[in-house]
């Protein structure tokens, strides 16, 4: 095999190989959280920060120059408008709703703010979050799972979808550089971190520095030697980090080691947002993507040991049938069996309470302790229980949640064939629907 | 491709077999496509990213030290602009985290001034009241950014509507000098004044 040959295989290998796309996916979520975090408490302060009557610094280093006029000759109304962008595009992005195009808008929102003022976002770790945004951007792959999109496209096990690696193999390589470039920087390029002491100077910092007042400080204030030593095993670990995270027998030491240093950063400095939510999940992007699909394969094959949730619907109903669909998406540890009851011809077997005209009406939710609930109270079980679903249920819970959801259950069901886009009803009986007696 | 699926579709022989082998062609033709393009960007991507993490710090100072030795009386010139930065993208100075740490340790103070009565130390959190999430951009020095002078009007407007009960302020750089040999002494110059 020639060096060629090799340098192939071993480029596809790292780049363009399909693997599942389940980490991006979840990465997504930590991204859109550091954003939100960076970002919206600047929002708060709109006169301090972006409207006319703000203190603006702008970043020459970054922007081209046509740029920063541009956006400072902007007026209040643009910049409120930037804000709602931004707020919606956010909220677009987090639940994976056109999430390429939702997290284009929001990185275009976050360039614009920290055009028209760089003094309070713009610091190191923003630009290293807007290297993150842009890669993010570039497919749609962080769409794939754990989004509206992936319920969109309605195509079951999202988890298991294959893409080509590159993003997240990129997106590792950034936190692999970052790290060593940094402990590089100490040693070289103007750093003191060998012929100095700064850990020493830094617990010597007053009051109003950069340290948090943890409680070793003073102590380590004290110990010039120790804290040398100190300086020199975090450049040592920033060197190895990036090593120890791409050898597969050292990766578990090393995430347990890369995220607890995030923590005590986080916990001695006053270092920016990034660091406590978008580090430790760059890292985890580390974790084979094939390792986390076949945990959820295994908790699958776990329920379905233990028994799984019966889901009685009308599978004469279009809009039932769809909805089924979704929720095998959402189902992510198959936790339920959805069972058409017209297949089930003795349903009192199953629970003493069932009856075709009740499971016409609504679905019907039969847990495998024997608890049965139906309708609106069947999904506010199913948020408790189907992980994906769970951000909805506080909401479904808060009181008088019940009283409108069953009201809102009952006009849907009623209804159904007016939301029921699904071409194939005309021939699927659910007609029945108009009968009154039909439901999802 | 083209050809296939039309042979296939007039002749009717073997159909299926010829139009799963076209659509083979078709969707490993896109593949190609889709990997190239793929491969492209992550050269692209792989290159700019090494050049910006080298750029500040180690290819701009050899550069200039190769020009300058080159060209010694046109430092200034030509021979004297470091490499450019692609824009939009990237840290201005490369991946340089906490990598300079001086003994010194300089920030602004801003007072407040009324006729009559002493100054008062502004406290820096009411002048920017900006809370970020999970730490305190104070104490990561934020203030110091005012005391550019080219700033200083800015500044001293966004003061007069923050704090209108004063009638004038002193923007300070205060500075300890040795936070080991001497950690309770500081050194205060009036970096400039609205009035």
């Amino acid at each position: 095999m020639g060096p060629g040959t090799v340098f192939s295989s071993w480029w596809h290998a790292a780049f363009l190989a399909r693997r599942p796309s389940i980490s991006l996916g979840l990465f997504r979520l930590a991204v859109a959280f550091t954003v939100g975090a960076h970002m919206i408490p600047s929002l708060f302060q709109m006169a301090d920060n972006y409207l006319a009557t703000a203190f603006k610094t702008k970043n020459l280093w970054f922007f081209p120059v046509p740029i920063l006029r541009l956006v400072d000759a902007s007026p209040d109304g643009v910049v409120w408008a930037f804000v709602w962008l931004f707020g919606l595009s956010l909220a677009a992005f987090t639940i994976g709703w056109y999430s390429q195009a939702s997290g284009i808008l929001m990185t275009l929102s976050c360039y614009y703010f920290y055009a028209l003022n760089n003094y309070h976002i713009g610091t190191l770790s923003f630009d290293i979050l807007l290297v993150t945004l842009f890669l993010m951007c570039v497919t749609n792959y962080p769409g794939d799972f754990l989004s509206v999109d992936s319920l969109r496209r309605g195509k079951s096990a999202p988890h298991k979808r294959l893409r080509p690696f590159f993003v997240q193999r990129l997106l590792q390589l950034q936190l692999a550089c970052t790290f060593w470039c940094t402990a590089l920087s100490k040693v070289t390029a103007g750093g003191n971190w060998l012929t100095d002491n700064p850990y020493y100077y830094l617990m010597r910092y007053p009051a109003i520095g950069v340290v948090r007042d943890f409680p070793l400080r003073a102590w380590l204030g004290q110990h010039p030697s120790l804290c040398y030593s100190l300086g020199l095993s975090l450049i040592l670990f920033e060197f190895a980090l990036p090593f120890l995270l791409f050898i597969p027998a050292t990766r578990p030491c090393a995430l347990v080691l890369g995220i607890a240093f995030q923590v005590m950063l986080w916990l001695t400095l006053h270092v920016p947002t990034i660091f406590l939510f978008l580090f430790p999940p760059l890292m985890l992007l580390f974790v084979a993507p094939e390792r986390l699909v076949a945990w959820i394969e295994r908790r699958q094959e776990a329920n379905a040991a233990r028994g799984r949730a019966l889901l009685l619907y009308d599978g004469q109903c279009g809009f039932c049938l769809e909805s089924v669909k979704r929720l095998r998406i959402v189902d992510l540890f198959g936790w339920l069996d959805p069972l058409d009851f017209h297949a089930q011809p003795d349903l009192a077997r199953l629970h003493p309470a069932l009856t075709p005209e009740r499971c016409r009406s609504e679905m019907m939710l039969l847990e495998p302790t024997g608890r049965l609930s139906g309708g609106f109270d069947a999904f506010a079980r199913l948020t408790r229980k189907l992980p994906l679903l769970m951000g909805l249920a506080p909401a479904v819970h808060l009181p008088g949640a019940a009283w409108i959801g069953r009201r809102v259950y009952r006009w849907v069901a009623r209804n159904r064939l007016l939301l029921h886009r699904n071409p194939a009803c005309a021939s699927n009986q659910c007609g029945l629907a108009e009968t009154g007696n039909g439901s999802p | 491709m083209g050809w296939s699926i039309r042979t296939a579709y007039v002749t009717g022989q073997s159909s299926r077999c010829q139009l799963r082998r076209a659509v083979g062609i078709i969707i490993d033709s896109m593949n190609r496509r889709r990997r190239r393009l793929i491969s492209c960007f992550v050269a692209v991507w792989l290159a700019l990213f090494t050049y910006e993490t080298l750029r500040a710090s180690y290819l701009s100072p050899l550069v200039l030290r190769l020009r300058s030795a080159r060209a010694p009386s046109d430092v200034e010139g030509l021979a004297g602009r470091p490499l450019p930065k692609l824009p939009l993208l990237f840290p201005p100075a490369g991946w340089i985290m906490f990598f300079h740490i001086d003994k010194a340790y300089g920030f602004a103070e801003v007072y407040g001034l009324r006729r009559g009565v002493e100054p008062a130390l502004l406290d820096p959190h009411d002048i920017f009241a900006t809370k970020a999430v999970g730490y305190d951009n104070i104490h990561r020095n934020v203030l110091v950014g005012v005391l550019d002078r080219s700033d200083a009007p800015a500044f001293c407007r966004y003061l007069k509507r923050k704090f209108p009960a004063y009638d004038e302020f002193a923007v300070v750089y205060a500075q300890y000098p040795d936070v080991v040999e001497t950690p309770d002494r500081i050194l205060r110059q009036i970096a400039y004044r609205c009035q």
